[in-house]
């Protein structure tokens, strides 16, 4: 039982982790119906900008975890207003080319600037555990588990109760008939590519004390994010980070119990065989193709 | 089905997410004539269509159709693209062309199902890939002649008149010598002349390549022109079927134009 | 319908006859005209002038650098022209190519360094395996949205690079996989120089056999699927197979690659058949220009080739890590966004924007009088 809690709690944390990066992909594919593929990239280079920050500072990592998200900020909202905005006229799948030309960009610039060895970000709660259920628990990963939920709560609340929140989801539902309303789509568009990077890069930064900073850090955590939207499905916001967190906890519990090399595999051939079932995800609906 | 029907469609009916865009309806085409499927915007025409060609699986009801052999075959046991394989296609409302490829190319897709040779056959240019190409090809150049537009058959359908768009959609439907043909709106769009020549093109296709033609159109003076018969529906339902004259007097058909006058 | 000959001939010749009085060769020309003759000669000769280059290297005009270069532009170009088919005539997007090229390289070192098969048989069955695993991996997720594939491929690529770490018998591990230069019949030893040949040769074969396959039927069926999945299901066109069929070729062609490269280049090593390598392969058409034969090899050049050759002798800048990514990175989004047609048309309009240029000056001397 101990281990089982143990294993439920850390995959809380990886679960968090995949469901912001998740979740910027899907905000940005519901506004924009597009697969960002360089989310994961967006939040490594600021996970750079944020642990570099720390070190030529000294300011304390939750500082450094702001200006990292600042910074992602401004990445997103650069990448729409220089890129996205000027390609109107360019189709989703060339749309989803230019993010593998960033994914690229990114990789490239990130040694350019921050040098080829691996840089640490601290844990932003440096000691501490607790027990609950046999199971030892960092404040840490508390912190960011709660972090992690309560700012998708947020976000959901935002979409839901607000003025600015119903504009994104008419944009999301039709967005030639939202600009129609009068509803600032552009804005709504690079405020999607803000957010989401700011999402990837606080996703990043929770898993640095881990992993450290460097390159590939955020590969395995954008392939979950895709996966999870499949596992969800692309058609609601909430359905990605319920698909996140099942990742967490199967990949953990498979290798875990099933075997530590092969778990990560076991999983993405287990929903590779999930999609033959229901293809448009746990929470997807079909929708029938106007001809 | 009587030996001279083409098409039955028998008690067809379809719902949207509670909203019933067709209902209980039943409609014969025979063989050899020019059928007009018309009604008000929203009537479910189209509708009628994509279930015809399967792109909609129907709730209810049953399309028999005689297909290329003379054999009677009911269509909702087929996927939408073994319908062809009966004898049966369709030209599209908002035309489906390819902009990338030539006249000629567009063409030769309605012929996808008269090629035999695979991938490998055509890799290597086998002969027989050879002859069967160029068979397609004169067939193809025919077809152009008949429409008038020969002379474009290596231009690009990007950049193309309208007239000649729905020119091509038509001549790619006859491409795999179809024994019925679904006409989506073949005169949208069209100016007076090229309405004209679209009427004695589709008269043409019925008499000289034998095949009958199942149309939907709003312009009337088509439909009045080329039609033998005509269906009438309103939200799904039928309203009437006849001749031209029949169906200009139906009093229901009359209502569901002009609306009721009292 | 289908009319005899003679009768066809005699529609056909009743409008281009005209004026002509020898009408019938004229009709006969019009019929040809319209298909376009295949440049076989220029895929020869180009052959030609690359199986000429080791030879320049021994007499010394060009590096044994640049040689291994362009080999690696080489078999690139052959996983390009794969891929091309997937994303440029259909629209698909794959992101396992990495993979497909690392389980064929693997295998045929596998294969002819271990089992001792004959280099064709182990090229055959270094190929079929990729494809048949490749082909299930389409039948799931092909089904679905186009997207669906890009994800599934990045996943099943994980998968693969774990493979390729943990399968230690067949790849080797961390420590890499060594491989001979290719051995025909059991007797005709090949060195460098035969290798990069032998690769010239398929390269060219597949850019026949390719370019045909292109403009039959499968092509047109590739392209039409692409622009309108309502009309290709209305054609008759099985989406599902045509998709596959896609997909197939480009994991393939990924796999002849593989095979090339490790017989070539003799190492493989597990890290290198990464998702950036899938990447730069996807960038390699779109640079060099999508739905054309030609193209995928002048973007290879520009990828693989441009790089190692010309951006690393840059001062100062040449040795910074990451140069070749922004290079490449920065090309792609360019290229979407201004120049979708890629690099190849570049010749072409530039020719164009010259006759304009010329006769806009030619009309302008009058005035100018």
């Amino acid at each position: 039982m101990s281990t089982f809690m143990q294993i439920l709690f850390s995959s809380l944390e990886t679960g968090s982790v995949y469901a912001l990066a998740s979740l910027g992909i899907i905000i940005i594919f519901q506004t924009s119906r597009m697969q960002n593929f360089a989310q994961g990239s967006v939040g490594m280079l600021n996970a750079f900008v944020a642990t570099f920050f720390l070190m030529n500072t000294g300011v304390s990592p939750y500082f450094a975890a702001f200006v990292g998200m600042l910074s992602a900020f401004i990445t997103g909202v650069l990448v729409d207003f220089v890129i996205m905005r000027n390609a109107k006229h360019v189709g989703a799948i060339g749309k989803e080319i230019i993010t593998f030309g960033l994914i690229m960009f990114f990789l490239g610039i990130a040694p350019m600037i921050f040098g080829t060895s691996p840089l640490s970000f601290p844990r932003f709660i440096q000691h501490g555990t607790f027990e609950i259920m046999g199971a030892s628990v960092t404040y840490n990963a508390v912190l960011n588990i709660s972090v992690g939920l309560s700012l998708m709560t947020l976000l959901f609340l935002f979409l839901q109760k607000t003025k600015w929140g119903l504009a994104v989801r008419v944009t999301a539902s039709n967005d030639k008939t939202a600009q129609l309303m009068g509803v600032p789509t552009k804005l709504i568009t690079m405020g999607a590519w803000a957010v989401a990077a700011s999402l990837g890069a606080l996703s990043a930064l929770m898993l640095a004390p881990a992993i450290t900073v460097n390159v590939s850090m955020m590969d395995s955590v954008q392939i979950s994010a895709l996966v999870a939207c499949v596992l969800g499905g692309f058609q609601t916001f909430y359905g990605p980070v319920i698909g996140a967190y099942i990742i967490g906890l199967s990949k953990n519990l498979l290798s875990f119990y099933v075997s530590s090399t092969w778990g990560e595999a076991l999983m993405y051939l287990l929903i590779l065989v999930f999609i033959i079932f229901r293809p448009n995800g746990l929470i997807g609906k079909k929708k029938i193709k106007k001809v | 089905m009587e030996k001279n029907n083409c098409l039955q469609v028998n008690d067809l009916s379809i719902a949207f997410g509670g909203i019933k865009a067709i209902d209980h309806l039943s409609f014969t085409v025979n063989q050899g004539e020019i059928y007009g499927l018309i009604g008000p915007n929203g009537a479910g025409k189209t509708t009628v269509f994509n279930c015809i060609t399967q792109f909609y699986k129907a709730d209810h009801g049953d399309i028999q159709f005689s297909n290329r052999h003379g054999k009677v075959v009911n269509l909702n046991k087929k996927v939408t693209h073994q319908v062809i394989h009966e004898g049966l296609v369709r030209s599209f409302q908002n035309i489906e062309l390819i902009k990338d490829m030539s006249l000629i190319d567009n063409l030769l897709v309605g012929a996808h199902i008269e090629y035999k040779s695979g991938i490998i056959a055509t890799g290597f240019r086998t002969k027989k890939a050879k002859r069967e190409e160029e068979m397609q090809r004169e067939k193809a150049v025919k077809i152009l002649k008949f429409l008038k537009i020969e002379d474009k058959a290596n231009s690009h359908i990007g950049g193309q008149p309208y007239g000649v768009l729905k020119k091509v959609e038509l001549g790619r439907t006859l491409m795999s010598d179809p024994k019925l043909i679904l006409l989506d709106e073949p005169a949208a769009g069209l100016n007076d002349h090229e309405t004209e020549d679209m009427s004695n093109l589709l008269k043409e296709i019925r008499d000289e390549y034998g095949c009958t033609i199942l149309l939907v159109e709003h312009d009337m003076r088509l439909v009045m022109d080329v039609c033998d018969r005509i269906c009438a529906i309103s939200f799904g339902k039928k309203l009437g079927e006849g001749t031209c004259l029949e169906i200009q007097q139906n009093k229901d058909v009359q209502e569901a134009y002009l609306g009721k006058g009292d | 319908m289908r009319k005899s000959g003679e009768e066809r001939r005699e529609i056909d010749g009743s409008k281009r006859g005209g004026s002509d009085v020898n009408g019938i060769e004229k009709k006969e020309k019009g019929l040809k005209v319209i298909e376009k003759k295949p440049p076989y000669k220029a895929y020869l000769l180009f052959g030609l002038f690359l199986i000429l280059l080791p030879t320049a290297q021994k007499m010394g005009l060009i590096g044994s650098a640049t040689i291994t270069v362009l080999g690696t532009v080489i078999f690139y170009a052959i996983v390009g022209i794969g891929m091309n088919v997937l994303l440029g005539y259909s629209g698909l997007i794959s992101l396992g190519t990495a993979g497909f090229m690392g389980m064929g390289a693997y295998m045929s070192a596998y294969l002819t360094a271990d089992l001792n098969l004959p280099f064709l048989l182990s090229i055959v069955v270094s190929v079929s395996i990729p494809l048949v695993i490749g082909l299930v991996i389409g039948l799931i997720s092909l089904r679905l949205a186009g997207y669906y594939l890009a994800i599934a491929t990045l996943a099943v690529s994980e998968i693969f690079r774990q493979v390729f770490i943990e399968f230690e018998a067949v790849t080797n591990g961390f420590s890499g996989k060594n491989a001979a230069y290719p051995k025909l019949f059991g007797i005709i030893q090949f060195d460098r120089q035969l290798t990069f040949i032998f690769m010239v040769a398929v390269l060219i074969g597949l850019m026949i056999f390719t370019y045909n396959f292109i403009h039959s039927r499968t092509g047109r069926a590739l392209l039409t699927m692409r622009g309108s999945e309502a009309a290709a299901q209305a054609m008759g066109i099985n989406l599902l197979r045509y998709k596959l069929t896609a997909f197939g070729i480009a994991t393939a062609y990924a796999a002849i690659g593989g095979v090339l490269y490790v017989h070539f280049i003799r190492f493989a090593y597990p890290s290198g058949w990464n998702l950036m390598l899938s990447l730069q392969i996807l960038a390699v058409i779109v640079i060099g220009g999508m739905q054309t034969i030609e193209g995928p090899i002048l973007g290879s050049f520009i990828v693989f080739g441009v790089p190692e050759l010309i951006l690393k002798q840059l001062p100062v800048i040449g040795n910074v890590d990451g140069l070749a990514y922004v290079f490449t990175g920065v090309l792609i989004v360019v290229v979407i966004m201004f120049y979708p047609n890629g690099m190849i048309r570049l010749g072409n309009d530039i020719k164009k924007l010259w006759k304009k240029g010329r006769k806009h000056g030619k009309e302008q001397l009058p005035a100018s009088e």
